[in-house]
């Protein structure tokens, strides 16, 4: 009895599954065509309408959907943000949706999926580029150039860049999103414990301060316990990229589409950013990272140098001690430094009903004079504008004094994260889980480089072209 | 007689359909559709935004030369020596408990307390007391014993004897409560009898307690079995992005991993198939197992 039940319930799925199999793969097949012979029409009708209309209309109503990630100061920005939007405007609603940064690509994507795309949302990284590959984004370029909202001269070059994309090179293309903001990853120092070490500041100028420079310093700031653990540590969280990069090094070519960690000047770079806790001991160790971050221990007034982008500023303005910015240190063997320029873009949905609003909001947002300076008021970023921040971000009366850095890492040694020229990250994961082996010491970095190449190039050339 | 009341018939049958529609809609929407379309999915590569494609058995080909695929199954399958260490905590727990004293119900109480907490508040708990530094167990250790414990999530060795020492305390309540009610349904004359065949207490635990209860093994091992070889919360929460060289991921992590983070859909499908096969295949082998030795009375 039982037996006989079994078959009939099995073969029953089988059928069943069978049948979606062949009704899957018809629609699926379908809509493939249709909707790439759509995506190709529709650019090209898309660009000519909003030539036409590049302006909105200021009394037609609309409601946008608006989605972004943050916490809660970040909302409170938006909120604050949005609502001077919406008094200038007064027909133009705006939804917003906050979304934890960690859930924000898989509420997304699910979004997307079900077509339910909110009108204007965040975008960047890898992440961007496969919104753009598969057609998900409105094309910009012609109310760009058509809209009187936008200056691009104006405009950080290396932030709008980062939001074209001809499908295979980010920086050349189209655009399809403006920059939130730019994110310069700066070193920070505690100025309290260089002057208790009776030690002079790290160098603002790029070039000046190097590696070894910083070893020998931080060594003299690296002070340890009566129970033999190390209390202060001199530099905690050295970035790999800034290291790699001002070693000659890189991840990838983009152009060949091969994985370059196999080379002396990366292997090198990386054994430098491990040793600095293997050998010289004065960076916290994989363990002690587990234990307590770097941001935690360098809010404590525990870590000397410490990395920082422009939306750390409100958490480090209460700190109890004095602290500036430096540039990173470079390399002795290149004399060059180099460091990541992050960023991510508000991008419009293709489908959007109202594509000249969304535009509108999205350059709002990023450009409006009024929106950056509360932006950089608040301490969440360093302004779009060029102007402004030449002008009067420099002139704040808030620490970092030394603003120059920022803009120097926006205008010079800033580099875009690595993952900017992937659609999948998977590869880059890979490098870094399996990194820890140099970290913790099990490997040196070149044995490690020389294997994990090939492993690399795999997962690279499955899911990138 | 049976056309005689068609209508009060046909009334009694819509009602009764109506009462239980909610379950089988609910069965057909949310479990059968997902299921076909997991297996339908499992066969083409699908990234959400593109439409699915047709890929045949690419998929599974694919698996087959994936290093994170074994390693997250051999991770899973490490995390099942969790299984008989709780079965026998718990086994010696019902035991002590099965006695008569006063406020026995609040230690009973106190040991089911972890089944019912939610997982993600008990593994945020566990991540505070396994953290290396100032974690309350190396605390302890180092109390006691005077030495410097292991960092437990973050050295690749300790990773998953961790999920096994967490699975264990918010397991062993909720398989102690069973074995209870197993040990107060054997009676009591079995126990009379050999005593007056003179059998000791190891004796008698042996062969009257231990074979008696065998219904509730079998019970907890295919539970077990099933429960962890679909972890992820815990992995989800304490072990970012595969914890230390990817060693605590579980199989359902890295399905979670390619579908949500690379949006392999198709390829997570397929991986999510293997995985029922596979527990579907273990659970049956139990099955065959298990007329070998467990009791029926």
């Amino acid at each position: 009895m039982f037996r006989k039940g079994k078959w009939v319930s099995l073969s029953l799925t089988m059928v069943l599954s069978f049948m979606l199999v062949l009704s899957g793969c018809n629609s699926g097949s379908n809509s493939n065509e249709s909707n790439t012979a759509d995506s190709k029409t529709d650019t090209k009708t898309d660009t000519k309408t909003e030539a036409t209309n590049a302006t909105p209309d200021k009394d037609a109503k609309s409601v946008i959907e608006f989605m972004g990630w943050g916490g809660d100061s970040e909302k409170a920005v938006f909120e604050k943000l949005i609502a001077s939007y919406m008094k200038k405007y007064p027909n133009k609603k705006v939804k917003y949706t906050v979304v934890p940064p960690a859930e924000y690509y898989q509420k997304l994507d699910t979004l997307i999926a079900a077509k339910k795309t909110p009108d204007v949302f965040y975008a960047g990284g890898a992440h961007f580029n496969k919104l753009v590959s598969s057609g998900v984004l409105l094309n910009l370029e012609s109310q760009l150039s058509s809209s009187e909202l936008v200056d691009t001269n104006n405009v950080w070059k290396q932030g709008l860049d980062r939001y074209r994309y001809d499908g295979s090179k980010v920086g050349s293309g189209d655009l399809y999103g403006l920059p939130k903001d730019v994110g310069p990853w700066a070193l920070a120092y505690n100025k309290d414990l260089f002057d208790k070490a009776g030690l002079p500041y790290p160098s603002a100028k790029a070039g000046e301060y190097t590696w070894d420079n910083m070893i020998a310093d931080a060594k003299k700031l690296t002070v340890t316990n009566e129970r033999g653990k190390i209390d202060t540590f001199g530099v905690a969280a050295y970035s790999t990229e800034s290291a790699v990069w001002a070693n000659g090094g890189d991840w990838v070519d983009p152009t060949s589409g091969k994985i370059t960690i196999d080379t002396p000047e990366f292997a090198e770079a990386m054994q430098f950013v491990a040793d600095l806790s293997l050998v010289h001991k004065v960076s916290p160790s994989p363990d002690d990272e587990k234990a307590q971050n770097g941001y935690a221990r360098f809010v404590a007034g525990k870590v000397a140098m410490f990395p920082m982008g422009p939306w750390d500023q409100p958490g480090f303005w209460d700190l109890p001690f004095q602290w500036d910015i430096a540039a990173w240190p470079a390399s002795p063997n290149t004399g060059k430094t180099a460091t990541w320029l992050g960023s991510l873009g508000f991008v419009v949905s293709k489908n959007t009903e109202y594509p000249e609003d969304s535009f509108a909001l999205a350059s709002y947002l990023s450009l409006d004079k009024d929106s950056q300076k509360e932006n950089y008021v608040l301490g969440q970023a360093v302004p779009n504008l060029i102007d402004m921040a030449k002008g009067e971000f420099m002139e704040v009366d808030k620490a970092p004094h030394t603003r120059q850095v920022f803009i120097d890492i926006i205008e010079d040694y800033g580099r875009p994260p690595i993952e900017v020229s992937s659609k999948n990250t998977k590869w880059l994961d890979t490098f870094w889980q399996d990194a820890s082996q140099v970290w913790n010491g099990k490997k040196t970095a070149a044995e490690f480089v020389k294997e994990e190449q090939p492993k690399l190039q795999k997962l690279y050339d499955e899911n990138n072209k | 007689m049976k056309n005689k009341t068609p209508g009060y018939r046909r009334k009694e049958i819509i009602w009764s359909l109506i009462f239980i529609a909610p379950p089988i809609l609910g069965f057909l929407i949310f479990s059968l559709t997902p299921l076909i379309t997991s297996f339908g999915l499992s066969f083409m590569s699908w990234d959400m935004f593109t439409p699915a494609k047709f890929t045949g058995t690419e998929n599974f080909r694919y698996m087959l030369e994936d290093e994170k695929f074994y390693k997250s199954l051999y991770n899973t399958i490490f995390l099942l020596l969790g299984v008989p260490l709780g079965m026998i905590i718990s086994l010696v727990l019902a035991i002590l408990m099965n006695r008569s004293l006063k406020g026995i119900s609040i230690f009973r109480t106190i040991y089911y307390i972890p089944v019912i907490s939610p997982i993600i508040a008990v593994s945020l708990l566990w991540q505070w007391l396994l953290n290396y530094d100032y974690g309350i167990i190396n605390e302890f250790i180092w109390n006691i014993l005077g030495i410097q414990g292991p960092n437990w999530l973050g050295d690749p060795n300790w990773v998953k004897p961790s999920f096994i020492i967490m699975g264990l305390w918010g397991g062993v309540g909720g398989t102690m409560v069973l074995y209870l009610a197993g040990l107060q349904g054997i009676p009591s004359s079995y126990y009379e009898a050999a005593q007056v065949d003179g059998a000791s207490r190891w004796h008698q635990f042996k062969h009257i307690t231990l074979p008696l209860l065998s219904p509730i093994h079998f019970y907890v091992v295919v539970m077990g079995v099933i429960g962890t070889f679909q972890s992820f919360s815990q992995m989800y929460i304490l072990a970012a992005d595969g914890g230390p060289e990817y060693s605590g991921a579980t199989i359902v992590y890295y399905i979670f991993q390619e579908a949500f983070k690379y949006f392999n859909m198709g390829y997570a499908s397929a991986v999510a198939w293997v995985l029922g096969i596979l527990i579907f295949i273990l659970t049956l082998f139990q099955f065959r197992l298990s007329k070998r030795w467990v009791y029926q009375e």
